[in-house]
């Protein structure tokens, strides 16, 4: 489903960051990528929400080729792709369940549909009580999960997931982690950066790992090794 | 596309009021900018009346020989509303006069007991003129002084008041260059603050645009709320400076009217701008402040944010 060929980034003025990357990943996978800092982990995912383009090389997704794409087709690309990160990325001034809501406004969703669904997925990610609150009035784990259910709400094909658990406790990683593996069990890909070995090895998935904008081992059922 | 509409507008409103600080900052330096816009054109349209009033009250006395009988008199008068330059003629008798130069004196004083002990009339009978343009007088009274009526003519006093009528004329005309171009100045310093103070709203919403656009927000579904938001604070910020300015004025032109020379400290004719102009063109100030004031909080929204929406 998802197809990286001959990828590489050059940012003008430093040493690659990305370099004959060449990866295939299939619908329904789990993938986890893992590397140091400045591997070229962040990079990678980018591409994939176009965020970056590469210097050369072809990103498709669905058999799409995303250099192709418009300026206008962007935002429909990035209503398939589900999005995490490690700071969250939540609108400041909007409450928990406006955040998620704006994902389906902006998608053209109908009011009632809204109002249907986000209660519903809130409830999944088991914030149901706290709707109203703004994000800095909930933890970092709560925040994640709002994030979480932000990036389904519009049932995406892919998740990508950047360091989601990089400012999380132990406790709120692994919430966030079995989030990941149900979303994965109905069907949605999900692809991970991280450098938390603990779970890499705790959930045993396909693991692909970077090195210095190079991919150098690539195993089904992998542990995070360097 | 109403649909996007409205939620834009409820995302603006939103925005607008949980920035708070942030909006009170931006609409107090819009209401500065309109106020000082107001004052300014206030001051040059009482300028302007003022020295419509000045060429108004240009004439040229022509005073009559006292030889000269009542026919020829009326028609000299008639010859005058002849020329096609005169707007009126108007006759004062010297009976007529004299009371009126009593009335300025007071009485008792040395002049009045003078006017007494002279016994008889010393004035004589005018004819008051006046032109359609005040440029005009010049060629009106060579007219006269070239024509077979001069004969009756003691003397045109036109000449004497000239120079002070073109004096004040003209510290008229440099008093509106000056005002206009401080009203331009400081307009646009205040556009510019506008501006600055907007950008640095939109500085704010940097992370948010980033994170609209990555839930899969379109170019215009991030602007549009910030386009929204651009209205409120221009519809803020006029709804406030017109009363502000308005009472200003009132508050200014306020009880004795001055009738100084600078159109600074000149009320009345601020006053009189305030009762005929101000009142009568209400509408048209209010609803031009209005799109005035929006169109400058639109405008510097969109410049503002155009560098965070480029970026992908």
């Amino acid at each position: 489903m998802i197809r990286f060929e001959n990828i590489s980034k050059v940012y003008p003025g430093s040493s690659p960051a990305l370099e004959n990357i060449n990866l295939q990943i299939k619908a329904g996978e789990f993938v986890s990528v893992v590397g140091h800092s400045g591997a070229g982990k962040s990079t990678l995912l980018k591409l994939l929400y176009t965020e970056e383009r590469p210097t050369t090389g072809v990103v498709s997704f669905d058999s799409a080729n995303l250099l192709d794409l418009k300026k206008r087709e962007l935002p429909i690309l990035r209503r398939l792709i589900g999005t995490v990160f490690q700071d969250y990325k939540l609108l400041q001034k909007k409450t928990l369940a406006e955040n998620v809501s704006f994902a389906l406004e902006v998608a053209g969703k109908s009011d009632m549909e809204i109002s249907e669904t986000v209660p519903k997925i809130l409830d999944i990610v088991g914030l149901g009580g706290k709707a109203d609150h703004y994000p800095l009035e909930v933890s970092g784990g709560e925040q994640q999960r709002v994030a979480l259910a932000r990036a389904l709400v519009n049932k995406p094909k892919v998740l990508i997931a950047d360091e989601p658990t990089g400012n999380l406790d132990p406790i709120s990683t692994w919430e966030i982690m079995q989030l990941l593996l149900k979303i994965n069990e109905f069907g949605t890909t999900v692809l991970l950066a991280t450098h938390d070995k603990g779970i890499v090895d705790r959930i045993a998935r396909r693991v692909v790992v970077m090195e210095d904008g190079r991919i150098i081992s690539d195993k089904q059922k992998g542990k995070y090794e360097l | 596309m109403w649909i996007k509409l409205r939620r834009t507008f409820r995302s603006g409103a939103k925005n607008f009021i949980r920035n708070g600080w942030l909006s009170i900052a931006t609409v107090s330096v819009m209401v500065i900018t309109l106020f000082v816009v107001n004052i300014q054109l206030a001051i040059i349209g009482a300028n302007d009346l003022r020295l419509k009033d000045v060429q108004n009250r240009v004439n040229i006395s022509i005073e009559i020989r006292p030889e000269t009988t009542l026919p020829e008199l009326n028609d000299f008068q008639r010859e005058l509303e002849g020329y096609e330059q005169v707007s009126s003629v108007e006759l004062v008798d010297k009976e007529q006069a004299l009371a009126e130069f009593k009335s300025f004196t007071q009485s008792g004083s040395t002049i009045q007991s003078g006017i007494e002990t002279l016994g008889e009339n010393f004035l004589y009978d005018t004819l008051v003129l006046k032109t359609q343009d005040p440029s005009q007088y010049e060629e009106v009274v060579k007219k006269i002084e070239g024509s077979a009526s001069a004969k009756y003519v003691e003397e045109i006093n036109y000449h004497k008041y000239r120079s002070i009528i073109d004096g004040l004329s003209s510290e008229l005309r440099t008093t509106r260059k000056f005002s206009l171009t401080l009203a331009i100045t400081l307009s646009l310093v205040a556009i510019l603050v506008t501006f600055n103070s907007i950008r640095i709203t939109m500085y704010s919403h940097k992370q948010e645009i980033e994170i609209m656009k990555l839930v899969g927000a379109s170019n215009n579904y991030v602007r549009f709320p910030f386009i929204w938001e651009g209205i409120f604070y221009g519809l803020a910020s006029a709804l406030i400076a017109i009363p502000l300015s308005f009472l200003y004025l009132k508050f200014i032109t306020n009880g004795e009217a001055s009738s100084s020379v600078f159109a600074f400290s000149n009320t009345k004719f601020l006053k009189d701008f305030m009762a005929v102009y101000f009142m009568d063109n209400i509408l048209v100030i209010v609803s031009l402040q209005f799109i005035l004031a929006v169109m400058l909080g639109v405008v510097s929204s969109l410049i503002a944010m155009s560098k965070y929406l480029k970026k992908f």
